[in-house]
């Protein structure tokens, strides 16, 4: 296969990888301002760590649009522009969402980047998972837990590590083999993962 | 590949300085030639090519009628030549694929393409602002672009201002927008994929005169697929055919193609000329019995001017066919989910006579529970893709019968006897948005079959059928009908009302749009 200057098939971001990786953005940015009403009974009142099992559904945009779109920024871009969106539908956490968004999206962007882009596998979104997850735990605890004790603080990052690898990890990577055979990933090489009929 | 070149970029000739916007601007359109070399696509999650070893030269200036039965590939090699395929998301590839020698990717803005579906290319609000849209994105000067929009419009003989609603249009009208919109362009290679099997007989006529112009003036290359062959043919200069397994099974002029090849397109299931629709045997039928009255029903769109389908009598009877023909925009579509008790009149009323209803009681059809109409009145959309639920097509022919009570396995067995009859047993495990344009109408009938309805209601059941599936369809619904079944179908497929309906129904054009009444 030819390829042009353009668009080389790892860096270069077409049309199509664009306007995905923005409706992904989009769609969980809405997902985002709607999951209040799953955490908001549960972070009311009593510090709570195991509130943070839900906190995974926050990183899910970054792993997805990463394990679609498969080109370095992805992740980032799509987890920034959620928690962009969520914050114009009107946030809990005013402004600071943004700031959380894109440090949790450069958690799971900087795993996809140790294998070099090249590896997009249930393991790797895992860990692409976790590492958002260590990245929500890094904003979180100083901007909203300074005075907690460091042995809460870790339990809480225990939490927030599960749901990231169970819901961000595992989730997307489920979500991505759901749409492939709908034939919508066909543009992307995600879309030719699945099983043949 | 080191260094992303070309390889073979010698043989472009044009100058390489920003060539394809320019020339789309500036001169008027110059074909281009397609080649294809040992070409092949697989698409993901499938075992067969969509098309296998393809060699072909289509010179610039020469149109080309791309024949082959549904599932033969023809929509994967236009969209291929318009570069709208990736191979990255490809199981396989093979062989390469030229436009104007350059991969079609690299030349987009060159090439046009007009798609079955309208809705699937309209972006604005306003139909002038949809015309525009392609001539906005080559940066064309404001004032340079409403002149070319005007023209594009008058070309396709659109009926209304540039400010008209897009979503206030019908199907018809839509795709003359969307021909309008590619025209607008000037590309140098234009595909049409079926552009007049979603337009009544007038709108049809009037799009192929703006084609024959295109034609004539020779300014682009054209591909075109169409089952209407003897429409079609005046169009193109040239022939080529598919077979079932994507391989080319002919190629050369209309006259040599079907003087040689005729028996074996027939036999692959390809329209010819002379190919008619073979009349159902005469049979027996079961008791006439009226199943369902529309009593001078109306039907207005909320929010919308004027009825979609003015007061209406009609009378649904059981061993027979109903045609409901007419004009685009008369209420074919309308007419047809009344009846099929999915939409509630905004004036008269849509009811079910005992036969029917058989102790469901006499509140109104739109009233009923999912599970009480599914068993009595099936109902085929037009697109096929609004009525499929799930993720593959075995399912899709379960779920109505599981959601009625069948057990699944039973269910499941009754499927799979469907999807044999209607050609789609090596699809059982494909998802359903997945299948080819025939393929997803096959199935969508077999849907509406799965829970053995009394009265079977279908919208344009022939739109983009290859001749064997309007030949298994028509075969189907007779045999249907003489059981004892009611089948009602709106449709522009002359042949196949005449061939199969009982009776026909003809909705006039709304006001203010007077139509010479047709004889059958």
């Amino acid at each position: 296969m030819t390829i042009t200057a353009a668009h080389d098939p790892r860096t270069g971001w077409r049309v199509v990888d664009i306007v995905v990786a923005a409706a992904i953005g989009v769609a969980f940015g809405v997902v985002f301002w709607q999951w209040g009403v799953v955490w908001a009974p549960l972070f009311a009142g009593q510090v709570n760590p195991l509130a943070y099992l839900v906190s995974g559904m926050w990183l899910v945009p970054g792993v997805l649009a990463m394990l679609i779109i498969r080109r370095p920024g992805a992740a980032i871009f799509a987890e920034t522009l959620a928690a962009i969106v969520s914050a114009l539908l009107g946030s809990f956490w005013g402004l600071d969402v943004i700031l959380s968004g894109a440090v949790q999206g450069a958690g799971a962007e900087l795993v996809f980047a140790m294998f070099l882009y090249r590896s997009f596998s249930l393991p790797v979104a895992l860990l692409a998972g976790a590492g958002a997850a260590i990245g929500e735990w890094l904003h979180d605890m100083p901007v909203y837990y300074p005075s907690t004790a460091f042995e809460v603080q870790l339990a809480y990052g225990a939490f927030m590590l599960i749901s990231g690898v169970v819901i961000a990890g595992a989730g997307s990577w489920l979500l991505v083999r759901a749409l492939a055979p709908t034939g919508v990933l066909a543009p992307f090489s995600a879309g030719r993962d699945q099983p043949e009929v | 590949m080191p260094g992303g070149t070309n390889p073979r970029s010698d043989a472009l000739s044009a100058p390489p300085a920003s060539p394809a916007a320019t020339a789309a601007v500036a001169a008027p359109a110059a074909p281009v030639g397609v080649e294809a070399r040992g070409w092949g696509w697989r698409h993901a999650g499938r075992r067969a090519w969509a098309v296998r070893e393809l060699d072909l030269r289509i010179a610039p200036g020469e149109r080309v009628l791309l024949l082959g039965p549904s599932g033969s590939g023809k929509s994967t090699l236009l969209m291929a030549m318009a570069g709208l395929l990736e191979p990255s998301g490809a199981a396989g590839v093979e062989g390469e694929l030229r436009v104007a020698g350059e991969p079609p990717g690299a030349v987009r803005d060159r090439i046009g393409i007009v798609f079955q579906d309208p809705e699937s290319q309209l972006v604005m609000g306003r139909a002038g602002d949809d015309v525009a849209f392609g001539l906005e994105n080559l940066c064309l000067p404001a004032d340079a672009i409403w002149p070319r929009v005007a023209g594009a419009l008058d070309a396709v003989g659109f009926p209304y201002p540039p400010d008209r609603p897009s979503d206030a249009l019908s199907g018809g009208e839509q795709q003359r927008l969307v021909i309008a919109g590619t025209l607008a362009m000037r590309p140098g290679l234009l595909l049409l994929d079926e552009p007049t099997a979603n337009l009544d007989p007038d709108g049809a006529a009037a799009v192929r005169d703006v084609l024959s112009g295109i034609a004539r003036s020779g300014s682009m290359t054209m591909v075109l697929v169409e089952h209407r062959v003897g429409d079609a043919l005046p169009l193109v200069d040239r022939v080529v055919a598919l077979n079932a397994q994507g391989r080319l099974l002919a190629d050369g002029s209309p006259a040599e193609v079907f003087r040689r090849h005729g028996d074996a397109l027939l036999e692959a299931g390809i329209w010819t000329p002379d190919g008619r629709l073979p009349s159902p045997p005469e049979r027996d039928r079961g008791l006439v019995e009226t199943q369902l009255v529309a009593d001078q029903a109306a039907y207005t769109y909320p929010g919308g001017a004027a009825p979609a389908l003015r007061r209406t009598d009609v009378q649904v009877r059981s061993s027979e066919a109903l045609a409901i023909t007419g004009p685009n925009g008369s209420g074919k579509s309308t007419l047809a989910l009344l009846l099929a008790g999915l939409l509630r009149p905004s004036a008269g009323e849509v009811y079910a006579t005992e036969a029917l209803a058989t102790g469901r009681g006499h509140d109104p059809m739109w009233r009923w529970p999912a599970r009480d109409l599914v068993t009595r009145v099936g109902m085929v959309f037009q697109d096929p893709e609004h009525q499929f639920l799930t993720g593959s097509a075995r399912d899709e022919l379960a779920l109505g019968p599981i959601r009625t009570g069948v057990e699944g396995r039973v269910a499941r067995r009754r499927a799979d006897e469907l999807l044999e009859r209607l050609h789609l047993a090596g699809l059982a495990e494909a998802n359903p948005f997945t299948l080819s344009g025939g393929e997803k109408r096959r199935l969508s009938v077999a849907t509406a079959l799965a829970t053995a309805p009394e009265v079977l209601v279908l919208d344009e059941p022939t739109f983009g059928q290859d001749r064997r599936t309007a030949t298994e369809l028509l075969r189907l619904l007779a045999g249907l009908r003489d059981e004892g079944r009611a089948i009602v179908f709106a449709t522009h497929d002359r042949e196949f009302a005449t061939t199969l309906a009982d009776r026909t129904l003809r909705l006039r054009a709304p006001e203010a749009m007077p139509i010479p009444e047709t004889s059958r």
